[in-house]
């Protein structure tokens, strides 16, 4: 079963065609560019772009299957921008009517827990599941820690209870004047600075009981400590990109721990932007050795970014289930979808 | 004693019961907007002396009254214009606070000097029950003199003999009651403003309030929508936040939507903006141009019902003129004092 899937829930038009776990075709537009000026990402610019970017990427994915030969079409319901998503809903409900074609709806966040299980268009990788997995969702717009039991089956046991992981790094990358996105620099920054926790700034909920995040309180502890000692060099800015990267996957890691010793459940998948940080990829690998588990990390690079390839793979598990959408015209986008 | 359960429907029973006892000089465990409460006929000597005597309170310390609304308030305290331009800050709302009294009410809950401390709490139960009886009743904590107030009535029975039981004619059950502290209490009757017991919000001066810590500003959000969020209002609600990078901003709209049944606000500014059905929560932090906040749709939004928070709203100054003459705007400061302290200011 071949199916189109679309994704337009933040900063990136993407638009993939899937066979099961295979990607046949896959083509993002990335507006990174046209947003790192912000600072951010800006939802007017965000619209325009997939507005003006939607044909052009889902025709460039579509050249060597044509809709016709398709099964079905699967989009991004939500988390995300509200007037990015509806871009893709609004598309994908008029190819499903055109075509007819089944819809499919999809969460984004299933779409990061299933990327490391995307294949290539040969199969490639060929690992099995193995249920149940803890996933983490790491990433600009997300911070959570999901039970997932079975396919399509999961229950959220930890999240943000304000800023998200990569929006903390972010945002300090902002105040050190790095600019936006700030990921990829802190990790270069924090590596040159050989990883160093120099500062110990706070760690917030580190020692509450549950399994949720906060990082708005590192962020205000960071601030307030530029406030009072500017970096007076680049050897310092290192130091305080490293001292603020640790912070935030220190308690990451911890709070995984946690939730490891509370579920019994050693099998961790990665998924979201943040996943792509080698750091801390090598300290998740360092925590799965502890206790005798696995972790999985999107099987390519394309697939830590928001990409459709994802999305395509979780509709063919809801094809497979025959769970499509019954009121095509009810379909509305759900900014703060959760699993 | 006789205890009814409070739930949705029987609202207009619970008023006629409570009535019937107070008339009879009983009294009644109530719940509240802060802990359970002991009511008593404010004007029936024997029913205050009896409250007085279930407290074991020392005599000549006062005891606070209800009132329903600004209108009875007048009628028991002197309230001049400068007062009451403090006092509409304050309610409805956790505090009490400490007028000349007109000596209307049974003396014994007055102090030395001659003063009442008159509360009108952000609870509907209260304000109905004490509007259809038309007098104050007693606003006691419910809990022996020196002990800790009771969030249950479950742990207020628990902790009474069998001899203060037989005081209690009427107890209303509303169930476990969020943990929010006792009022702060407020002493209005001299020049300078002071703060006699500070509960969950604190009041500084006009406009003015202190937070401790992140609870109680999220404490503050919750009171700040309920008293300025008026569903009959043909403009939409627009509160703009201004406050530093952590000053809590997202803890305060946090408590906003609390208030309104939201529980799951996080920061938006990774997507600029994120809604909760008529709950629009904004962070302009990236917003740098005018063109973009034009671009943002807001117009779109203002419409009856809708609630707009704007984090960084003073940052585009353009953001004023666009909701002028449009909503009815709040406009909230929040200064640094130091880690934990906020200083939050409040204008119209």
């Amino acid at each position: 079963m071949k199916i189109l899937a679309i994704e337009t829930s933040c900063d990136e038009t993407a638009v993939a065609v899937v066979e099961g776990r295979r990607v046949l075709s896959n083509v993002i537009y990335s507006q990174v560019l046209i947003h790192k000026k912000w600072g951010g990402v800006v939802p007017s610019l965000a619209k325009r772009a997939h507005e003006e970017k939607i044909d052009y990427v889902i025709s460039e994915a579509t050249k060597k299957f044509p809709l016709e030969e398709l099964d079905a079409v699967a989009v991004t319901q939500g988390p995300g921008l509200a007037v990015a998503l509806e871009v893709g809903i609004k598309r994908a409900k008029e190819l499903a009517d055109k075509y007819d074609k089944k819809l499919i709806s999809i969460n984004h966040l299933e779409g990061h827990l299933y990327s490391p299980f995307v294949q290539n268009s040969r199969g490639s990788p060929a690992i099995e599941f193995e249920f149940p997995y803890l996933g983490l969702v790491i990433s600009g717009g997300h911070t959570e820690i999901v039970r997932f039991k079975n396919h399509l089956d999961y229950e959220v046991i930890g999240s943000t209870i304000d800023d998200a992981a990569g929006e903390a790094i972010d945002k300090a990358a902002k105040l050190l004047g790095l600019g936006y996105p700030g990921g990829p620099v802190m990790e270069t920054l924090a590596k040159q600075g050989k990883n160093k926790d120099s500062f110990n700034f706070p760690r917030p909920m580190l020692h509450s009981r549950d399994l949720n995040f906060s990082f708005s309180g590192l962020k205000t502890s960071f601030y307030y400590f530029l406030k009072k000692n500017p970096p007076k060099n680049a050897s310092e800015i290192r130091q305080l990109a490293s001292s603020f990267q640790e912070a935030v996957f220190d308690t990451i890691i911890k709070k995984t721990e946690k939730a490891i010793i509370i579920t019994g459940i050693n099998r961790l998948i990665i998924g979201g932007g943040v996943s792509a940080n080698l750091y801390l990829r090598k300290k998740l690998r360092d925590l799965v050795k502890k206790h005798n588990g696995k972790v999985l990390f999107p099987s390519f690079k394309y697939l830590t970014g928001d990409n459709a390839a994802m999305i395509g793979v979780v509709a063919s598990y809801k094809a497979n289930e025959g769970i499509y959408v019954e009121d095509r015209q009810s379909l509305d986008r759900i900014p703060r979808m959760s699993l | 004693m006789k205890f009814i359960t409070h739930n949705l429907k029987n609202t207009e029973e619970i008023v006629k019961k409570t009535i019937e006892v107070l008339k009879n000089g009983g009294l009644v465990v109530f719940p509240s907007d802060t802990v359970y409460g002991l009511l008593v006929d404010a004007k029936n000597q024997k029913a205050v002396e009896k409250l007085i005597k279930f407290k074991n309170r020392p005599p000549g310390k006062p005891i606070s009254v209800f009132v329903p609304n600004l209108e009875m308030m007048e009628k028991y305290v002197s309230v001049d214009n400068r007062k009451k331009h403090l006092l509409k800050e304050l309610i409805p709302g956790p505090f009490t606070v400490i007028l000349e009294s007109k000596h209307k009410v049974e003396s014994l809950l007055e102090s030395e000097k001659g003063t009442l401390g008159v509360r009108i709490p952000d609870y509907p139960l209260i304000t109905k029950l004490v509007g259809v009886f038309a007098a104050p009743v007693t606003a006691t904590s419910a809990n022996l003199s020196g002990r800790s107030p009771h969030y249950s009535v479950e742990s207020l029975i628990n902790e009474l003999g069998k001899d203060k039981k037989e005081f209690i004619d009427l107890v209303i059950d509303a169930g476990k009651l969020p943990r929010n502290k006792p009022s702060t209490i407020i002493d209005l009757t001299e020049p300078k403003v002071r703060i006699l017991r500070k509960g969950e919000i604190i009041f500084d001066r006009e406009n003015t309030f202190v937070s401790e810590n992140p609870q109680a500003t999220g404490k503050l959000g919750e009171f700040i929508l309920a008293k300025y969020h008026d569903p009959k209002s043909i403009r939409p609600l627009a509160i703009i936040i201004e406050g530093d990078l952590g000053a809590g901003k997202t803890v305060l709209v946090k408590g906003m939507g609390r208030k309104l049944g939201i529980e799951n606000i996080v920061s938006p500014t990774y997507v600029i903006y994120y809604e909760y059905g008529s709950f629009y929560h904004f962070d302009l932090y990236q917003i740098e141009e005018v063109d973009e906040l034009r671009n943002l749709g807001i117009e779109k939004l203002l419409k009856k019902g809708n609630i707009l928070v704007f984090e960084w709203g003073e940052k585009v100054a353009e953001l004023y003129g666009l909701l002028k003459n449009k909503a009815d705007i709040v406009y909230i400061k929040i200064e640094y004092i130091n880690e934990k302290k906020r200083k939050i200011i409040v204008k119209l």
